[in-house]
């Protein structure tokens, strides 16, 4: 039982970090109909400026700031420069996004250096305790109180406020919301640099959580954030989040009861929904 | 056949195919041979590639499986039997027809998807074989690979070289006559404008499925080869970088053509051996992915044909000027 409970938990936690990462790529093709497989770049660049920042001034908030930071930026510039040129077409899209993920995941290796670097998260989320027979992780409770947070406060974002309504107007009908006025592009540009943003945030959560970074993390990532997504219904927030938890929980139990398939969990799962529906797991349409 | 009748540019590539037969006498040096069987075989490989990609419009992330697949049985062959050529002619048929039946099971469950879902499926299957091939230690020796013998005459890099040769040339011939026919001009509509050819009447479907099936032999074929280069065989041959590389040859040397993805392959390859040679005078060199990168996004944005397109598409421009 304390095992069940011990995984369940390892696996909300890691589904937690998958979500904050898919969320954005989601959002991104829900409103404007872009493939973004730049979004693992995003990521490690996030995770990297991120633990830069908490090992050279000692202050974790400090890193996940840096991080959420460096997101917004790097959002902004991929969606001016390398999205925006290629609107409409899937195909110029996908390539695109892939080059500039590596271009992205090359450059981590220049100012970084190629090694990998290991990372702990701060005193203060240190350690556990023990409730029963059960040990709870702090850091791991901490990941995925920020991941329902996040959730919850988007989800408010996008029920209560203006900004909410259009964006959710804007991934039903664009063409619409801009007859009505209102700037979409403005709209998707914001957006766009969120998403980047919580990718970035994840980033930097994932680096404490797995204690060790290296750029080839990114493709790794994009291919990771795109699993989830289209189990969860390309476009469709609530949906990541659950299938985000989904493949979390899926490869906490498979690691554990089935290790020799553990790898190849994210793919069977994938080609699995691929197949059978294509629309994705939880998707209302 | 009429002479006359060839087309001029026939004549200049069956006059280039004979200039591969000398270079050997001259570049007699094996790491030079060996660069340039890469170079062969990478360009199958990217050839192959380019029928999806360049003439239908359809884009595999996992093109890598059937090179592998190539790889992997000619290895296992050569290892459990005797290296002879007889082996050699086995190997080719036996890679062939699993490749043949992989890429018929995926493209009939796969091809009805949209571009992206199709993108990320393929990528997923290349994902299994690659974990498949990594746990399946009886036969492949999983990620520590193993060496195999050879036939002494494939031993010869000279040998080796003609034969890669060979292949390369009648691929591309054969290949350009396929879609010089009729079956690659449907293939070149599906990839303009899907819906309008299957409102003509013609079978998507099956065109797709086919082209997927022949393009799946012909990278295993270049599997094949490559293997033969090395001499040992390891899980690389399914890693998603090789797709990356293949991908970024076929785009930079041009989408659409056949000599194109040839060229690009021969860049990248350039690329490969010189500028990681280069990295003892400046550690930026090793990281020449960087520049390829940026040559890949601003190909796709401003010269979306590649190199050989563009210049194509200069040529006739100019021709049209003079006349």
């Amino acid at each position: 039982m304390d095992v069940l409970f011990s995984l369940a938990i390892n696996g909300l936690a890691t589904g937690m970090l998958i979500f904050l990462l898919a969320a954005g790529l989601t959002l991104i093709f829900g409103l404007m109909d872009v493939l973004n497989f730049a979004h693992g770049g995003l990521f490690i660049w996030g995770a990297y400026t991120g633990v830069w920042t908490y090992q050279m001034t000692g202050s974790f908030l400090g890193g996940i700031v840096t991080a959420i930071g460096v997101g917004l930026l790097l959002g902004l510039v991929t969606e001016r420069f390398i999205v925006r040129p290629v609107y409409g077409s899937h195909v110029q899209q996908i390539l695109i996004t892939l080059g500039f993920m590596l271009v992205l995941q090359e450059c981590i290796k220049v100012v970084f250096g190629p090694d990998q670097k290991i990372v702990s998260p701060p005193s203060y989320l240190e350690g556990s305790f023990i409730i029963g027979e059960i040990v709870f992780i702090n850091y791991r409770l901490f990941i995925i109180a920020v991941g329902f947070l996040i959730y919850f406060a988007f989800y408010y974002l996008f029920k209560k406020t203006r900004v909410g309504l259009i964006v959710r107007a804007g991934v039903m009908n664009k063409e619409m919301i801009q007859s009505l006025g209102v700037n979409i592009k403005l709209v998707f540009l914001l957006v766009f640099m969120v998403g980047a943003a919580l990718a970035a945030l994840s980033g930097m959560l994932h680096a404490a959580y797995s204690g060790v970074i290296y750029a080839e993390m990114g493709l790794e990532f994009s291919i990771l954030a795109f699993i989830v997504v289209v189990i969860g219904g390309m476009g469709n927030f609530k949906g990541s989040l659950l299938a985000a938890i989904l493949v979390g929980l899926t490869q906490a139990f498979m690691a554990y009861y089935v290790p020799a398939l553990s790898l190849a969990t994210n793919m069977l799962l994938m080609a699995i929904v691929l197949v059978f529906r294509p629309q994705g797991l939880f998707a209302l349409r | 056949m009429n002479l006359a009748q060839v087309e001029k540019s026939t004549w200049v590539y069956v006059a280039i195919s004979f200039l591969l037969f000398v270079v050997p006498f001259i570049a007699t040096g094996r790491s030079v041979q060996f660069l340039i069987i890469q170079i062969f075989v990478f360009g199958i490989f990217a050839m192959s590639y380019d029928l999806l990609l360049g003439y239908t419009g359809i884009i595999s992330f996992g093109h890598v499986m059937f090179f592998g697949v190539g790889a992997y049985s000619t290895a296992v062959l050569f290892d459990r039997f005797d290296p002879t050529m007889l082996t050699f002619a086995l190997a080719i048929i036996i890679s062939g027809v699993i490749a043949g039946i992989v890429s018929l099971i995926v493209g009939v469950l796969t091809l009805r998807l949209k571009s992206h879902f199709y993108a990320m499926l393929t990528l997923a299957l290349a994902g299994l074989f690659l974990v498949g091939a990594e746990k399946w230690r009886k036969l492949t020796g999983g990620s520590d690979g193993f060496t195999f013998g050879l036939p002494d005459i494939l031993r010869d890099s000279f040998a080796l070289y003609i034969v890669s040769a060979l292949s390369l040339v009648l691929i591309f011939f054969g290949l350009r006559r396929m879609t010089k026919s009729p079956f690659g001009k449907v293939l070149v509509a599906i990839r303009e404008n899907e819906s309008r050819t299957e409102s003509l009447g013609y079978q998507v479907l099956h065109y797709k499925v086919i082209v997927s099936v022949v393009s799946g032999i012909v990278a295993s074929y270049s599997g094949v080869l490559y293997i033969l280069s090395l001499r040992f065989v390891d899980t690389s041959v399914f890693a998603t970088d090789l797709t990356i590389d293949v991908l970024l040859m076929t785009i930079i040397g041009g989408v659409g053509t056949l000599i194109g993805p040839i060229i690009g392959a021969s860049l990248i390859e350039f690329a490969h051996h010189w500028l990681s040679d280069l990295s003892d005078v400046h550690w930026i060199f090793e990281r020449w992915i960087i520049l390829y990168g940026t040559i890949f996004i601003l190909i796709v944005v401003f010269f979306p044909k590649g190199i050989v397109g563009t210049l194509v598409d200069r040529f006739y421009k100019w021709r049209a000027r003079r006349t």
